[in-house]
């Protein structure tokens, strides 16, 4: 345990819905580290909702971060500090089903979260330390990257919806019935598929509302829905004593009252400031770009269609002072 | 089954009866279940989703609905390899892993990670310069949006799906053995593998970094070879033939002269487009600067810059 040399610390996204953190790259490595009985410090990031560095795990010089080398808990195997995985890895089925969890799953709860919901959970999630206007333009941001990732356009929406779901149900059949009765999925112990597939149903079931069609889709299978409740008894609940109090991550005291947020209120208030001048002057900084480009667009646009007249009757009077501009 | 279903794919190329990544697996199922078929080329729609289709009598079934042609094929009740194993977990989770991390990692050397002579020879060689050029770029961005790649992440999202597919790689050969099948009989996956990996082994460029990862595993290798005599033989003899590969001919000459009048059409349409939207484009530049400086009225520098704009910022 201590072959690092000093603690580990994984720094997250807040807890919400009852969970220790509730955004769907945190969990899985927040439920490995559990799996491993590896003591580690949970902080919190509240400042950067958008940034893919998030979650890492940081022990003295060391830090291993979500967007790199396959994510964290590929890091932390790749590195010998926690490998769960050393004896299965070479199993076909054991990384055939953890691609099947990290691709189909994980795309039908990124649509849900973003794209088939009223964002209420997502702006929970991401945005709600953030000033209004902020949280709202990230947002909208990220829908679009969203979006783009999935493929999704105006003219397919219904289609890729319809294909999102189809894959999510065969996928929850196929884990259904490999699971069984069993703990765990491969051979008794717990693995990184469980962290991921863990992470992934209880955010499926706490995260997202009544209505979603994921979250009924996944109930309908009885021995996953048991399985998340067993572990997240296991793991993700009762052990809430061991880490260091001022991470109030999920006693049970904060299940009861789910804007339970209250113990952060003193830190995101200081740090959204610095992030709203940086903002500010991001934006001075880009204003004049934008001015330029536009003038430079429309100077282009005019040289090279010159020649023709419907171009000229519009900005005959613009065309002079324009060109001064540069 | 009524009537005899015609594929309609991209093109043949590289010596493969159609050389674009979503047609090949098609066409292998069909070949696995011997079911007679007669194959069609549509070259002027590169960018079109709903290529592939099958159709049959009224019946068409479409790349962009329903999962795909194969899953079309399958539902409907009219090609089915896979009823034996659709229920066994690990053919569903092998089979969910190469059509994600082996798709995106062909996706990204097809389209980012090299220099486009393969795409651009299966998708846009039969249209003229320009456009092709255009929706070459245009796929190009598409691609890089689903990849998730930004300027500022592209070197580890490059690691990061090599990375996948050669974990890919090495459960799938280690699944395979030396078995003729994945499943002890062709279904689905086998297809849609059998496509990736003939693909990824002849239109690839022998610089090609997944075409070396893949070649690192022998027994697919022989896997796709044998499987290719067998099945996909008649296109592989050389790269014309498209139409060796099914017993009707009728196509061959459908395929040269159709091209040619078509890719007319789509150019003035592309024209008219564009004036269309060079107004468009000119109305909304002057806007946006309007709104700009009406927002901005107050503040110092963007006066500094714009004072003889003035009256502008009476909006």
């Amino acid at each position: 345990m201590d072959e690092q040399g000093g603690e580990i610390t994984l720094v997250a996204r807040k807890p919400c819905f009852g969970l220790p953190t509730a955004c769907p790259s945190c969990l899985p490595v927040y439920i490995y580290l559990k799996f491993a009985q590896y003591p580690f410090t949970l902080v919190f990031n509240l400042i950067r909702p958008d940034s893919d560095q998030i979650p890492y795990v940081e022990s003295g010089t060391y830090v291993a971060y979500n967007n790199e080398k396959g994510g964290v808990i590929e890091s932390l195997k790749e590195d010998g500090i926690v490998d769960l995985d050393f004896e299965v890895h070479s199993i076909p089925e054991c990384v055939s089903t953890k691609a099947m969890v990290n691709s189909w799953l994980a795309d039908a709860l990124m649509y849900e979260l973003w794209v088939a919901s009223d964002g209420s959970s997502a702006h929970k999630i991401y945005y709600s330390d953030l000033p209004w206007p902020i949280g709202k333009f990230l947002y909208f941001k990220q829908i679009r990257i969203m979006k783009q990732v999935l493929g999704i356009t105006k003219a397919n929406a219904d289609r890729r919806e319809e294909e999102i779901y189809k894959r999510a149900t065969i996928a929850y059949g196929a884990l259904s019935t490999r699971l069984g009765d069993q703990s765990f999925f491969v051979e008794n112990r717990p693995t990184s598929l469980d962290a991921v597939f863990l992470g992934h149903a209880l955010l499926t079931l706490q995260a997202l509302p009544e209505t979603s069609v994921l979250r009924s889709k996944l109930l309908e299978y009885s021995n996953l829905v048991r399985y998340a409740d067993k572990l997240k008894m296991e793991f993700v609940e009762t052990s809430s004593s061991s880490p260091i109090p001022t991470f109030p991550a999920y006693p049970s005291s904060s299940f009861s009252k789910p804007g339970g947020a209250s113990s952060w209120s003193s830190k995101p208030k200081s740090k959204p400031k610095r992030e709203k001048t940086e903002e500010e002057r991001k934006f001075k900084r880009r204003a004049k770009y934008f001015l330029v480009t536009q003038l430079v667009a429309v100077v282009v646009f005019i040289s090279l269609l010159g020649g023709s007249d419907e171009a000229e009757i519009e900005l005959e009077d613009n065309d002079d002072d324009l060109n001064y501009d540069l | 089954m009524e009537g005899e279903l015609t594929l309609v794919a991209r093109k043949a190329c590289f010596g493969l009866p159609t050389a674009c990544p979503s047609c090949l697996p098609v066409y292998i199922y069909l070949k696995f279940v011997q079911l007679p078929f007669s194959l069609d080329f549509n070259v002027i729609h590169p960018d079109s989703d709903q290529i592939p289709y099958v159709e049959s009598g009224t019946y068409v079934a479409y790349n962009n609905e329903k999962g795909g042609v194969i899953e079309s094929l399958k539902e409907d009740g009219i090609v089915d390899l896979d009823s034996e194993v659709c229920s066994v977990p690990e053919w569903i989770s092998t089979k969910a892993m190469v059509s994600s991390w082996l798709a995106d990692a062909l996706m990204y050397e097809l389209w980012v990670g090299s220099d486009g002579s393969s795409a651009h020879k299966i998708y846009y060689s039969d249209l003229p310069w320009p456009i092709g050029k255009f929706l070459y770029f245009k796929q190009v961005r598409i691609a890089k949006q689903l990849l998730g790649i930004t300027k500022e992440n592209v070197d580890r999202r490059e690691e990061e799906i090599y990375r996948r597919a050669t974990i890919a790689y090495e459960a799938l050969s280690t699944r395979l053995g030396d078995q003729s099948y994945f499943f002890d009989r062709p279904t689905s996956l086998d297809a849609v593998f059998l496509g990736h990996a003939l693909f990824t082994l002849q239109a690839f460029p022998e610089t090609s970094i997944l075409r070396g990862k893949l070649l690192e595993h022998s027994n697919l290798v022989r896997y796709a070879d044998k499987l290719k005599l067998e099945f996909v033989e008649g296109g592989s003899s050389s790269s014309t033939p498209p139409l060796h590969a099914d017993p009707s001919s009728s196509f061959s000459r459908r395929a040269g002269s159709k091209p040619k009048s078509k890719p007319k059409r789509e150019k003035t349409e592309e024209e008219k487009k564009f004036k269309r939207r060079a107004k468009y484009f000119l109305v909304t530049q002057l806007v946006a600067v309007l709104v700009f400086m009406s927002l901005l009225g107050g503040s110092d520098d963007a006066e500094v810059e714009l004072e003889d704009d003035d009256d502008l910022s009476y909006e």
